[in-house]
Parts: C-alpha cells; sequence; structure tokens
C-alpha cells in the first residue's frame, strides 16, 4: 500500500531523514516511534503529499506522492501534529467543509459526516463552536477529519497528544476497530500506544530506520547480553560474591529487596543453569530465577539513546527520557 | 469546481458571521452616510447659485460628476484600507494556525485554493461596493439620473477593488503574520496608484506611454465617466491574473519547505 524507498529530506545543511525504506502493506497497523526531532512527522508529511522529498521515492496505493499528488490525497486521512481545525466553524460545519474538499460524493455526504462524528465520540457536540471546545475535544474533531472521506491510508500524526486517560483508550479502541479496513500509520512517543494497537514497529532515530519488525521480534532482539533475575531465600552478603564468581556473569547488582539480585550475564542459556547450580550448592536458598525478557521501552532506549562509548551520562539521560516515553 | 465552491462558500460565511466584517460594513456606512449627504447639499447649492456665479465649469452641474464621483473617490479611499483587512486572514492565518496543512493534504490544486479564496474576497469586496450604491440609487428614487452610466463607474470601481483583493491576497500568501499583510497590502493599493506618476518624469515617447497604459488613474478615468474601453478592461484582468497568479505560486511553494 506504502512504499518508500531512499526517501532524503534535508532542511539546507540538517538532514532530517536520511535515505528511509519501508513498506506498509494493506490493513495494516504500523507505529512509528522515535525520539522528538527524530523525521517521524517529516516522513508523515512526505507521504501525504504535503512537502516535497529531497530525493527518494514515496508511493501510495501505485502512485507516487510527487507525480501524481491529488490520487495519493484522494486516499489519505490525515491528522497532523496540531489538530487543522477552523476555531470559527461549527464542529458538523468543519467536516462537511472537510467531506466537500476530499471528494465526498454529495449523497454520502451526511452518512460520512455522522460516522465520523459517532467513531470519535463527538456527536454531544456537533452544533458546537470549535473554538469552545477543550483541547481533547479539538484533538478528537481532528481525527474525525482524517476519518470523515473513508480513506484507504490513515495517517495520525501522534493521535492521542492531549487527551485524558480515557479518551486515549477510546483512540486506541477506536484505532483497534479501524484495523483490518484501512491501512494506518501512526507516530508517537508513547510506548505502550504502540505496544497495545500496532501490529508492527518502526523505530527511527536521527532520521534513520534502527530497527524495524513486529513486536515479539523485537522483544527477543539480541542486545548481546543476558538479564536474569535471581531470589534468594537467606540473603547473605556473600551471595553477591557466589554470583560474581560464576564464570560469564558481567555484573550483580542488588534488586528491590535485600534477597533480590539482578545479574547480567553473557549470552547463553547454560548460564542460566550455572546461576542455579550455583545457589544450589552454596545452599542459599533459591527461589525465583528467570530470563529477563527486554520490553519495548529498553529496546527503544537501547536503539536510540545507546551510544557506544557513553555510559553513566547517556545512562542518565535515558533514565529521564525513559520516564516521558511511557507517559507518566 | 466543487472544492472551489467549498472553499468560497466557506469564506465567504466566514466573512458574513464575523462580527468583524459587519462592523466594517457598518463603520463604511457611517462615513459615507456623513460624506454623502453634505456632497448632495453642497450640490444642490451650487445649483441654486450658478446663475450668480458665472464661471462655474458646467461639470460642477452635473450631479454625476459632483456628487457620484466623489462619493466614488471616497468609497476608494475606503477600499485602499479596507480590502487588505478583509484578505489579511486569508492565508496568513491558515498558515499560523495550521489548517493549512488540511488545505494542502487535501485533493485539489493550489489554483482551486486561490480560486476559491480570492472569489470570496471579491463577493466581500462587493457587499461593501453594493452597501456604497444604496447611496446613489436613493437619490434616483427621487431625481432622473442616468443609471447606465452610474452603474458602469461603480463597475469601475468594482473592477479597482478587484486588483486591490487580487494584490492583497498575494500580500496575504506571503507572510504568516495577518498584520504584516495588512501592511503590506495597504502599501500596495498605495503605490498602484503611483506607479502613473511616471508619465510626468520621463521624456521618452513609449517610455509615457508604457507608464500611461499601467497607470490606474488613466483607466479608471474612462470607466468612471461611462466609456468600457477594452484595453481598460485587459489591464484590469492582467493584474488580478498576475497576482493571482503569484499566489498560487506561493501556495505551491509552501510543498518545497
Amino acid at each position: 500500500m506504502i512504499t518508500i524507498e531512499n526517501l532524503t529530506k534535508q532542511y539546507g545543511d540538517n538532514v532530517a531523514i536520511d535515505h528511509l525504506n519501508f513498506t506498509v502493506n494493506k490493513g495494516e497497523v504500523v507505529g512509528f516511534l522515535g525520539p522528538n526531532g527524530a523525521g517521524k512527522s517529516t516522513t508523515m508529511k512526505i507521504i501525504t503529499g504535503f512537502m516535497a522529498p529531497t530525493s527518494g521515492v514515496a508511493k501510495v496505493a501505485g502512485f507516487d506522492v510527487f507525480e501524481n499528488p491529488i490520487e495519493v490525497k484522494k486516499r489519505i486521512g490525515y491528522l497532523p501534529e496540531t489538530p487543522p481545525v477552523y476555531l470559527d466553524m461549527f464542529v458538523e460545519d468543519y467536516l462537511e467543509y472537510v467531506a466537500n474538499l476530499k471528494g465526498v460524493e454529495v449523497n454520502r455526504m451526511s452518512t460520512q459526516v455522522d460516522m465520523a462524528l459517532e467513531k470519535t465520540n463527538l456527536l454531544g457536540v456537533r452544533k458546537r463552536l470549535i473554538g469552545n471546545l477543550s483541547k481533547g475535544f479539538r484533538q478528537r474533531v481532528g481525527i474525525a477529519q482524517a476519518l470523515v472521506s473513508d480513506p484507504e491510508v490513515l495517517i495520525l500524526d501522534e493521535p492521542t497528544v492531549g487527551l485524558d486517560p480515557k479518551q486515549v483508550a477510546e483512540i486506541r479502541d477506536l484505532i483497534k476497530e479501524l484495523k483490518g479496513q484501512h491501512t494506518i500509520i501512526l507516530s508517537t512517543h508513547i510506548l505502550p500506544e504502540v505496544q497495545m494497537t500496532c501490529e508492527r514497529i518502526i523505530i527511527i532515530n536521527r532520521g534513520k530506520i534502527v530497527a524495524q519488525d513486529t513486536l515479539e521480534n523485537l522483544s527477543t532482539i539480541k542486545s548481546g547480553t543476558r538479564k536474569v533475575h535471581v531470589r534468594v531465600r537467606r540473603a547473605e552478603p556473600a551471595a553477591a560474591n557466589v554470583l560474581k564468581g560464576i564464570k560469564g556473569v558481567l555484573k550483580v547488582a542488588a534488586g528491590k529487596t535485600g534477597n533480590d539480585w539482578e545479574v547480567d550475564t553473557s549470552e547463553g542459556e547454560e548460564i542460566i543453569e550455572a546461576i542455579a547450580r550455583e545457589v544450589m550448592t552454596q545452599n542459599l536458598g533459591l527461589l525465583e530465577i528467570n530470563s529477563v525478557k527486554a520490553d519495548l521501552e529498553d529496546i527503544f532506549l537501547k536503539l536510540t539513546y545507546d551510544a557506544p562509548g557513553d555510559g553513566a551520562a547517556a545512562k542518565n539521560g535515558a533514565h529521564s527520557a525513559g520516564a516521558e516515553m511511557t507517559g507518566v | 469546481m466543487r472544492a472551489v465552491l467549498a472553499i468560497f462558500s466557506k469564506e465567504f460565511k466566514g466573512f458574513l458571521f464575523n462580527p468583524n466584517f459587519l462592523v466594517v460594513c457598518g463603520l463604511c456606512a457611517t462615513v459615507l452616510s456623513w460624506v454623502y449627504p453634505n456632497q448632495l447639499a453642497m450640490f444642490s447649492s451650487d445649483l441654486n447659485n450658478h446663475v450668480f456665479a458665472q464661471q462655474m465649469p458646467p461639470q460642477q452641474l452635473n450631479i454625476h460628476y459632483a456628487v457620484f464621483l466623489r462619493h466614488l473617490s471616497y468609497l476608494n479611499l475606503l477600499l485602499i484600507l479596507i480590502v487588505p483587512a478583509l484578505t489579511m486572514r486569508l492565508f496568513a492565518e491558515e498558515k499560523k494556525m495550521r489548517t493549512f496543512d488540511l488545505l494542502l493534504t487535501s485533493p485539489i490544486s493550489s489554483a482551486q485554493i486561490v480560486a476559491g479564496k480570492y472569489l470570496a474576497a471579491l463577493a466581500a469586496v462587493f457587499t461593501i461596493i453594493l452597501i456604497a450604491y444604496i447611496y446613489p440609487a436613493t437619490t434616483g428614487l427621487f431625481a432622473k439620473i442616468n443609471w447606465t452610466t452610474l452603474t458602469v463607474a461603480f463597475l469601475g470601481i468594482f473592477l479597482v477593488a478587484a486588483v486591490y483583493a487580487a494584490m492583497n491576497l498575494f500580500c496575504s500568501a506571503l507572510t504568516e503574520s495577518a498584520i504584516v499583510a495588512y501592511v503590506m497590502a495597504v502599501v500596495f493599493n498605495i503605490l498602484i496608484w503611483f506607479l502613473g506618476m511616471g508619465v510626468e518624469v520621463v521624456d521618452s515617447n513609449v517610455a509615457r506611454s508604457v507608464f500611461e497604459h499601467i497607470s490606474l488613474n488613466q483607466h479608471l478615468a474612462a470607466i468612471v465617466e461611462g466609456t468600457v474601453r477594452t484595453t481598460s478592461l485587459v489591464f484590469f484582468f492582467s493584474i488580478v491574473f498576475l497576482f493571482t497568479f503569484m499566489s498560487e505560486r506561493m501556495v505551491e511553494a509552501n510543498r518545497w519547505r
């Protein structure tokens, strides 16, 4: 449905996106993930035909966005970062205006507007002035605007920004509901959102794709090290030394309680076996041992912030950013 | 075509339901309501006294010259300041509020966007000119006037306003700030009246005739007297086309940033 080949956009000397390559199949929901300024919005703007790339090709439904922008725009519903709403218009009039611009047939106009209002839960405010609505409602009007022409492709740039938790949940449900009928690209830096709604994830950093795969495949990404969580009954200071003594263990850190230990080890399953054996022989009272699966946040931080060579500083930065990433 | 109509009706409704536009119309009417009866009173006293004032030029005794054309020149002065106020929002505000994104990602061409907006501006300008037309028209109720000449004269001022609207729309397309668009537009409107000044200062005949042709004054002077020349129409339409075309280029240029 969407094909991106060697897409590059430069603002002067500043390279916003650098030779991007990816495809999105029909009916797929793809999450576009990256820190601020990674090039998410720029890529989306190019796909919508809003701006021209410096070089490279972007195709939607077989039409080149540059050669045939009108055909592409007919098939796209786009929600920009700022919802493009006119504050001096009524919600209903606004949606009719958009439907007219998008070329919705006249006899389907009112059903389409009703559909968009219903899906975004705006029926109660259809006669209100957009300028009098709260930010969350305006955001929803923005989403309704993208839906009103029933487009094949939906491009949503941070759709849940500014919404309250209930509305966020509603929008996520809406996206899940739209799955299959529309091809959806959605950008965000809120990780749970991607986990909940997207089938495939493209992580982009400094204009380059650093990873693109399904969520499951990304979770088992080979990181070179393995994290093992060990819980023992008898917390003795010696326990740390015992663990450190095992071959293949790189680092041992105290966990939440005195009984927990977080062990960084080299890769390979035999290390878990070795740890278990050692703990048993030392009679520490093994309660729990498990290999910690990397969650999306770890992957994300690893891919976007872990530059080789910078140690603690990068890590601190990553942690504070991590808090923002989860949206808490 | 449908998109043009959608943009036109959205913008024109925006004018009509915007209190600011109604206030502007009201203020226009206030100025004209003060000036026009005074002109009319002066004209009637001139008529009464013309027997005693021997050297009075005959044009002074013609209501078209003495009252209507003065009315039009006041209207023109108002339009120089009001048309920029009508057009300043058309593009600048869209850019500032990021609603331009919607237009640029809709399946419509830049030319359609400009056409819709320009027609809406013309319709708004037409409304103001219609208000001004009421004054001489009411005079026509109790005096015998030449309706054709009057209407052609108003057509002339409408053409001039169409030129303002095109130039001012272009100013709005240049910037994100409505204020900057307004100031720039007023300067454009004033400047175009002074272009014809070149006639006075150049020596060569060719240059003089060029300046004569691009002088708004020359073209308007004939129309307000009731003579419609094709050269004048061509002149007005070329300027309108030039500036709407440049606006279209400016809209298209947004895709390249």
